[in-house]
């Protein structure tokens, strides 16, 4: 260990690009990580506010995000007559396309009642829309365009005055607006018009019993609130999570490769003492030792370094671009360590076959 | 010093794979982004492209389909056959739905035809007939392979059950497929019947596309107009703008990649080295010398960095078919100079590092026993 140590630490820039290395991939992976995790929370940010537990849609459609339900006229009523149903909550949403600045914002178009519910859950500033011609608005998507309180927004074919500004309804990839339901309904040119019934249970109903019930009824897709936050995760997770578990990849064979190359660096600079110590009788087990916790010493603070960068670079991404959430559990560092160790094992191979093939005559040689 | 460049590159094998080895991960990491988002943008256009419609026509604030809404009173079709220059108007309806076939489900782009439909139907028809007609339905031949399902099979669309009767090619992409009905199907599953989402407008020989998007547009209230292209690129338009952010984290991260593994196996080299240069100062070697030594070393690994990352990105694209329908890579030529300006970046970033070392070099080093 000693002789590990110290073969590491001589050459200071050596031990600092090696653990800059580990520490720039684990960085990456707690990085990509936080995003993916974050973008989940994002995707699933409408139904975990909604203090309803069930949804209601069309039959067929299981998403919030990913496909557009139209209820039958009366579903409402139907659904609001079954045992069980403490309250219903109809909203009306679809996906649109603004164009702000030249640029094209896909946007979630949440049509909601302001007496029964459905909208913003938490407004930062501002207030909900008092008329058919007013919105709120993400913030985060506000701050990004330079729009406030006051300005117009031009949604499809009619322009809307932003009254209020909503906080936590951002993400990088869609945001959410709110209008009163009958300015969607008009919009869409789909008068009565309804999407989805949040359905919240009267106290002691077990929420799956009355889901249950609900089912019954014919052409509906009934669901628990955490089902359809599962299922749209999963829906966005098949596009999203193959990227990220590529770049994770990269980002671990990068790691395995900057330390590699300087363990091996090392060992082939230090031939001729790993022979000196072969000549001594040393077997290729102690000097895989020697290699393997050069290895090991410099993943272990590259994981710890990376940790702290990670956290670090999470801050800032979410500062310079606020619709990213970056959100780094305590489970992840598990996660990096094993991937640290893994990448000090990979690391290990070729310079411990370099030592394997030494022979000891080499240091009598010159 | 260029030899010596190449053979002191060349002498360790291990090493110069690594360094090519990362460049070309970084590197890939660029490409393959950007190529399957080339891909993307050719995939989400590919209706528009082969609808048959000259002119597109639009809620009036609404100039896509993707992720988009539009709907307007289905009577302006009228109005907008009348305009000067325009030979047929195909009224189409247009929802993301759900396609439920067997077990699958998947999310689709449901389109609502009219009988003898004039433009919008599927282009490539594999099996069956491309008109859906009342109770029938159109579907990917993919989903439908995926789903174990074929011609006479049902499918459930917008909750309703749908006899399949034709098997459409080149409809799907990574996120979502294309199935179509008939517009009377389709217009009795919503709230108001009397409504179109797109009117796709055929023009009369020799008419311009532009001039009778203007006039579609000055003649007829509460409508947008635009030529194929014109809707086709502000198609482009979303994928490239939602995609941006993205490719920016994933071009720094590839950036990034690339210029640690270049710097440390540049610096490591010349570290390992040190002797040597020791040894050619002593015989007169002036530093430029020896940076130049260090610049073609850094240069030739990122050169075959870069030559490597393309080759296993063209792989990666010649396979991606037999694996997947639904995604492809389409590598562009924007890219292949991003890549190109970044592996140069590497070069010199990695051979700046080790000036330091060269410069402060002792050239009796060379006469000290390590």
């Amino acid at each position: 260990m000693l002789i590990a140590q110290r073969n590491l630490t001589q050459e200071k820039t050596r031990l600092a690009l090696s653990v800059g290395g580990v520490a720039l991939a684990i960085m990456l992976v707690l990085i990509l990580d936080g995003l993916l995790v974050g973008m989940f929370r994002q995707i699933t940010a409408y139904l975990d506010h909604s203090k309803a537990s069930i949804i209601v849609a069309q039959g067929g459609v299981q998403n919030l995000l990913g496909a557009t339900s139209l209820l039958p006229p009366g579903t409402d009523d139907r659904v609001a007559g079954i045992t069980g149903v403490n309250d219903v909550v109809p909203i009306l949403s679809r996906f649109v396309i603004l164009d702000l600045h030249g640029k094209k914002q896909p946007v979630y178009l949440i049509g909601y009642s302001v007496e029964i519910g459905g909208g913003p859950w938490e407004i930062a500033e501002g207030r909900e829309p008092r008329t058919d011609r007013e919105m709120v608005f993400d913030r985060v998507l506000a701050e990004r365009h330079g729009l406030g309180i006051g300005d117009l927004v031009a949604v499809m074919d009619k322009d809307f005055r932003i009254v209020g500004l909503s906080a936590g309804t951002a993400s990088w990839m869609t945001s959410f607006i709110f209008l009163r339901k009958p300015a969607v309904e008009e919009l869409l040119r789909a008068p009565g018009a309804t999407s989805y019934l949040l359905v919240s249970v009267r106290d002691g109903q077990p929420p799956e019993a009355v889901r249950d019930r609900i089912g019954r009824l014919d052409d509906l897709e009934v669901m628990l609130k955490s089902e359809m936050a599962a299922n749209d995760s999963r829906l966005f997770g098949r596009f999203f999570s193959a990227p990220v578990r590529l770049m994770t990849g990269i980002a671990f064979l990068v790691g395995a490769l900057v330390v590699g190359l300087v363990i091996y660096t090392a060992t082939v600079e230090r031939q001729r003492e790993y022979g000196v110590l072969k000549a001594l009788g040393a077997r290729n087990r102690l000097l895989y030792q020697v290699v393997l916790a050069q290895a090991l010493l410099a993943a272990i603070l590259g994981t710890v370094l990376g940790m702290g960068l990670a956290r670090a670079a999470g801050t800032l991404i979410m500062a310079a671009r606020p619709q990213f959430l970056v959100v780094l559990q305590a489970d992840m560092t598990g996660r990096a360590v094993v991937i640290g160790l893994g990448m000090a094992l990979v690391a290990a191979l070729l310079p411990a076959r370099v030592v394997a093939r030494l022979a000891p005559a080499e240091v009598f040689r010159r | 010093m260029t030899r010596l460049a190449l053979r002191n590159l060349f002498q360790s094998r291990a090493r110069l794979a690594i360094s090519v080895g990362g460049v070309a991960l970084a590197l890939m990491l660029i490409l393959a982004l950007d190529a399957v988002v080339g891909w993307i943008e050719a995939r989400v256009t590919a209706y528009i492209d082969t609808s048959g419609a000259d002119v597109w026509v639009s809620q009036e604030g609404v100039r896509n389909m993707h992720m988009a809404s539009s709907s307007f009173s289905s009577s302006l079709a009228s109005g907008v056959a009348r305009v000067d220059g325009v030979e047929s108007v195909t009224p189409i309806l247009y929802l993301t739905n759900v396609v439920e076939a067997g077990p699958e489900r998947a999310v689709a782009y449901i389109i609502g035809l009219p009988d003898r439909a004039l433009a919008g139907t599927p282009s490539v028809i594999r099996s069956g007939g491309a008109n859906p007609g009342r109770g029938g339905a159109v579907i990917d031949q993919g989903i439908a392979e995926a789903s174990g399902i074929g011609l006479g099979d049902t499918v459930q669309i917008l909750g309703e059950e749908f006899d399949v009767v034709g098997l459409s090619a080149g409809t799907a992409s990574l996120t979502n497929s294309i199935a179509f009905i008939s517009s009377t199907d389709f217009a009795g599953l919503l709230a108001n019947p009397r409504v179109a989402s797109f009117l796709l407008v055929r023009l009369e020989p020799g008419a311009s596309a532009e001039e009778v998007a203007r006039r579609i547009e000055s003649q007829v209230r509460g409508v947008t107009a635009q030529t194929r292209e014109e809707f086709a690129a502000q198609e482009r338009k979303v994928v490239r703008d939602m995609s941006t952010d993205l490719m920016a984290i994933m071009n720094l991260v590839g950036f990034l990649i690339g210029l640690a593994v270049m710097s440390l196996t540049v610096y490591t080299a010349t570290l390992g080295r040190r002797a040597e240069y020791g040894m050619l100062k002593a015989l007169g070697a002036h530093n430029r010398d020896l940076y130049l030594t260090v610049g073609v070393q850094a240069l030739v690994s990122v050169a075959l960095g870069l030559a490597v990352g393309l080759m296993f990105t063209l792989g990666l694209a010649a396979i991606m078919p037999l694996f997947s329908a639904n995604l492809g890579l389409q590598i562009r030529a924007a890219a292949l100079g991003k890549a190109g300006v970044a592996a140069l970046t590497f070069a010199g970033a990695s051979a700046l590092l080790p000036i330091r070392q060269i410069r402060g070099l002792d050239p009796a080093l060379v006469f000290r026993r390590r």
